[in-house]
C-alpha cells in the first residue's frame, strides 16, 4: 500500500513509516478490517450528550445492529473513547488518564459542540471548561449538534469505521488557542454596584 | 398552627436579634415574606432558632457589592403557604469572614463551600473549608466582580497543568489507602464509574465491604452558568436553562419564565399556561422513566432499560414535535413561548395516554412487586425526617420520607391550583419508597395531562415586544421540577443583564443527604442508594 506522505503531513505524522521494524501492510488492512467492525466503546458520559448517547444504545436506533454496542465500563477493554459531553477543567486530567488507559489501537469521537470546541459554554473568558478535547487527545471524528441526535452519532461511529478501514484513523489534535471570528459575543463584566444605592432606589 | 409559627420567628427575629434592617415584602411580587438584616455574630442563633422551628435551609449564597459582601440565607418550611424567609449578613470587604452555620444545617456544609470557591469568603468555624466546584489549586474566586475572565488559552494550560500534577499520583490528593488495621481502606467511586450517572466521585471509606464514611467529590461538570448569566443579555439566558438540569428541562424554563415574569409584573395568556403545564408534565414522565431504566441498570436489570427508553422515546417525539427538540429544550419565553403547538399534538398525546397507562401496569408488575427488586431495595438507604429537614432535601426523596410537600400544590403557580392531582408520598424513606413516589408521580402527571388537554383554551401565545430589561430588585422564585424544588434567586440592577443570578438546585441538598444514608451499607448499596436519588451531575455543579 503506497502512503502519500503529503497526506500523511497532512493528518500530523511526519515520519512516514510507521514504528516497526518490518511492516506488512496487507495484513495491516486486515487487522483496519476486523478493528473497524469490532468497535468496543468505552461507557463513559460527561452532560447532556450522555443521554443521547445512551438514547443510541437503547431500543430504538440500537447501535448493536452495527455492531458497536459492546459497550465496556473497563478503559482497558475499550478501544473507542465517545466524548459525550462538557469537559471541565477538573475533568481534563480523568479524561486523559482514561485514554492512557485504553489499549492501542484506540479511537475517539468527539459528540456534541462542547466536545468539539466548547459548545455554548465557550465565551471571551471563561474559566471552567476546556474548549474541546482535542486540545489533550487526538480525535477522529466530530460530531456537531447540542446534542447531537442519535442518528447523527450512528452517522459519525460509521464515518470512523470507513476511516479504519482506508487506514486513516490517526486523528489530530488542534492548538491551544483557536482565534473564533464567529464570536462577537461580548463579555461585559460588570463592575461591583454601590450596596447602599442600590438599597435606596428599591 | 402555621400562621402563629411564621408570626413566632417574625416576632422573635424583631424581640431577641434586634435585625439592623427589617422589610416587609409581599409574597406575590418578590417570593419572600419578609427580609431582614441581622448582625453577622447572631447569625448562629437565628439559624439555631428557624430550624427550632422546623424550617429548612432552602438556599444559601453571597453578593459582591462595592463596599461589602452580602451572604444571603434562605429559610424555607415544608406547609402550604409557604414560609419563604429571607435573612443577610454583611461582611467587609477588609475583614471577608462570616460565621459558619454548618455545626447547625448540615447542608450549610457544602453551601458554605461553595460560597468560599466562588466569592472567597471564610467561614470561620467550617470543619472542611476547602473548594468543592474548582480544582482545588485553582487560584480565582470567578464570581467576584473584580475577576474579568481569564485569559484565551488558559484552559489547555490549566489543563495540562492538572494532568501533570495528576501524574504525580492520584493517590496524593486522597487519604492514605490502607490503614494500620489493614481492613479499612478507601475506594474511590467515580469520577468515571458507570453508576455514578455522569461524573460524580465518591471517595468511600470502607471496613471489608461495609461503608464507613462516604464523601462526594463534585464539580466535575462545573459549566459556570452563573457567570455566564451575569455577562449574557435575560434573553441569552435561555439556552443556559435547557442545559442545567438537560433531563427536566422544562421545568427549568418554566421556572426562568416566571422569575423574569414577575420580576417585570406580566402575565401570559391562558392558552401559554395550559402549554406550559402539559409539555413540563410530559418532560416529568420522561425524565421519572430515564431515572427508573438506568437505576434498575444500576441494580442489575437490563430489560427495563429498553422498556422505558422505548416508552421516553414516544414523548420525545410529541415534545420535538411542539419545541423542534428531543432533549435540551428552550421552549419557553417570557410572557409567552417560542411557538404555538402544532394541529397533530393534541391526538399524539391522546393516543399516548392509553398506551402509557398499561405500560405502567406492566411496569409495577415487572419492577414494583419483583422480590428480588424488593430484597434489594427495602430498608436501604433509609432517610428520616430529622436529616430530611437538616440536609433540605426536597422532592420525591423527601415525599418519600413522609413529607408530602410538593411546590405544585403548596406554592402554587400557573394553572395548577385548579387542577385535580394528589401529592405522591410514601412513610418509609428507604429506597423502595423512592420508588414508590416516583412511579405514583408517573401517573399523577399522567392525570393531569389527561385532565387540560381537551381544555386548551384559545389565546396569544406571546406578549409582542417586552422591555430588554428588568426593573431593580431582588425576586425569588420555586418550581417544583422532577427532582425537587428548584429555586432562583434574582438581583437585577435594572440594566439588560442579571447582576446576580443564584440557582438552587434540588440535587445538590438531595446529594449532600447521601452521607448519612449509606452508613453500614455495602458498597452495592451504595449504588442503589445513588441511583434512588436521581441526581444529575450538571445540575448540581452547575
Amino acid at each position: 500500500m503506497e502512503i502519500n506522505p503529503k497526506e500523511l503531513e497532512l493528518m500530523g505524522k511526519t515520519q512516514s513509516p510507521p514504528p516497526g521494524l518490518v511492516n506488512f501492510f496487507k495484513v495491516e488492512d486486515v487487522f483496519n478490517l476486523a478493528r473497524a467492525h469490532s468497535l468496543w466503546p468505552l461507557t463513559f458520559g460527561l452532560a447532556c450528550c450522555a443521554i443521547e448517547l445512551m438514547a443510541g444504545g437503547a431500543a430504538r436506533f440500537d447501535m448493536d445492529r452495527f455492531g458497536f454496542g459492546v459497550v465496556r465500563p473497563s478503559p482497558r477493554q475499550a478501544d473507542l473513547m465517545i466524548v459525550a459531553g462538557t469537559i471541565s477543567r477538573k475533568m481534563a486530567p480523568c479524561i486523559k488518564t482514561l485514554y492512557d488507559q485504553m489499549p492501542s489501537p484506540k479511537y475517539v469521537i468527539a459528540l456534541g459542540g462542547c466536545a468539539t470546541a466548547g459548545g455554548p459554554f465557550k465565551y471571551p473568558g471563561q474559566y471552567g471548561i476546556l474548549e474541546g478535547i482535542d486540545k489533550i487527545i487526538p480525535v477522529n471524528v466530530y460530531v456537531p449538534g447540542c446534542p447531537p441526535r442519535p442518528e447523527a452519532l450512528l452517522a459519525g461511529i460509521l464515518e470512523l469505521q470507513k476511516q479504519i478501514i482506508e487506514g486513516k484513523a490517526q486523528g489530530r489534535t488542534s492548538p491551544a488557542v483557536v482565534h473564533d471570528s464567529q464570536d462577537n459575543r461580548p463579555a461585559e463584566h460588570k463592575n461591583a454596584i454601590s450596596r447602599a444605592e442600590f438599597r435606596k432606589t428599591t | 398552627m402555621p400562621t402563629l409559627a411564621e408570626k413566632d420567628i417574625k416576632t422573635w427575629l424583631l424581640e431577641n436579634v434586634k435585625p439592623d434592617e427589617f422589610l416587609e415584602k409581599d409574597f406575590k411580587k418578590s417570593g419572600i415574606l419578609f427580609e431582614a438584616v441581622v448582625p453577622s455574630g447572631k447569625i448562629r442563633e437565628t439559624a439555631a432558632e428557624f430550624l427550632a422551628q422546623g424550617y429548612f435551609l432552602e438556599s444559601l449564597t453571597a453578593v459582591d457589592f462595592a463596599e461589602c459582601f452580602e451572604v444571603v440565607y434562605h429559610f424555607n418550611r415544608w406547609e402550604s403557604p409557604p414560609k419563604r424567609c429571607c435573612v443577610k449578613i454583611l461582611v467587609p470587604k477588609e475583614e471577608n469572614k462570616a460565621p459558619s452555620i454548618s455545626s447547625i444545617y448540615k447542608s450549610a456544609n457544602w453551601f458554605e463551600r461553595e460560597v468560599y470557591d466562588l466569592f472567597g469568603i471564610h467561614f470561620t468555624d467550617h470543619p472542611n473549608l476547602k473548594r468543592i466546584l474548582l480544582p482545588e489549586s485553582s487560584a480565582i474566586f470567578p464570581l467576584l466582580k473584580s475577576f474579568k475572565g481569564e485569559p484565551a488559552g488558559s484552559d489547555v494550560e490549566q489543563s495540562l497543568k492538572l494532568i501533570e500534577e495528576d501524574k504525580e499520583g492520584f493517590e496524593i490528593r486522597y487519604p492514605q489507602t490502607i490503614t494500620e488495621h489493614q481492613k479499612e481502606y478507601y475506594l474511590n467511586l467515580g469520577p468515571q464509574h458507570p453508576s455514578t450517572h455522569g461524573v460524580l466521585r465518591i471517595l468511600l471509606h470502607l471496613s471489608g465491604e461495609r461503608v464507613l464514611d462516604a464523601e462526594p467529590i463534585i464539580g466535575y461538570a462545573h459549566r459556570h452558568h452563573e457567570k455566564m448569566m451575569e455577562i449574557q443579555t435575560y434573553q441569552a439566558c435561555w439556552p443556559n436553562m435547557g442545559r442545567l438540569d438537560y433531563v427536566g428541562a422544562m421545568s427549568y424554563n418554566f421556572a426562568y419564565a416566571l422569575l423574569v415574569e414577575k420580576a417585570m409584573g406580566i402575565q401570559p395568556s391562558r392558552r401559554v399556561e395550559f402549554i406550559r403545564v402539559i409539555t413540563t408534565e410530559l418532560n416529568r414522565i420522561t425524565s421519572h422513566l430515564l431515572w427508573l431504566g438506568t437505576f434498575l441498570m444500576d441494580l442489575g436489570a437490563f430489560t427495563p432499560f429498553f422498556y422505558c427508553f422505548d416508552d421516553r422515546e414516544r414523548i420525545l417525539d410529541i415534545l420535538e414535535m411542539v419545541t423542534g427538540e428531543r432533549l435540551t429544550y428552550d421552549y419557553f419565553r417570557f410572557g409567552g413561548l417560542d411557538k404555538d403547538v402544532p394541529a397533530d399534538f393534541v391526538p399524539a398525546v391522546k393516543a399516548f395516554i392509553p398506551h402509557f397507562k398499561k405500560r405502567l401496569r406492566d411496569y409495577d408488575l415487572l419492577i414494583t412487586k419483583n422480590i428480588i427488586f424488593q430484597k434489594r431495595t427495602k430498608g436501604v438507604g433509609v432517610l428520616s425526617r430529622e436529616n430530611a429537614l437538616a440536609y433540605g432535601v426536597t422532592g420525591p426523596c423527601l415525599r418519600a420520607s413522609g413529607v408530602p410537600f410538593d411546590l405544585r400544590r403548596d406554592e402554587p403557580y400557573s394553572i395548577y391550583p385548579e387542577l385535580d392531582f394528589d401529592v405522591a408520598a410514601a412513610k418509609d424513606g428507604d429506597v423502595f419508597s423512592r420508588h414508590l413516589v416516583r412511579m405514583q408521580e408517573m401517573r399523577e402527571s399522567l392525570k393531569i395531562v389527561s385532565q387540560i388537554i381537551d381544555k386548551i383554551p384559545p389565546g396569544e401565545i406571546t406578549l409582542g415586544k417586552l422591555p430588554k430589561n428588568v426593573p431593580k430588585g431582588e425576586t425569588y422564585t420555586a418550581v417544583e421540577g422532577a427532582r425537587g424544588l428548584f429555586g432562583m434567586c434574582l438581583l437585577s440592577d435594572g440594566s439588560l443583564n442579571p447582576y446576580r443570578l443564584k440557582l438552587r438546585t434540588p440535587s445538590f441538598s438531595n446529594l449532600n443527604a447521601m452521607i448519612d444514608m449509606v452508613h453500614g451499607c455495602f458498597v452495592s448499596d451504595v449504588v442503589s442508594v445513588l441511583g434512588s436519588l436521581d441526581v444529575v451531575l450538571p445540575e448540581i455543579d452547575r
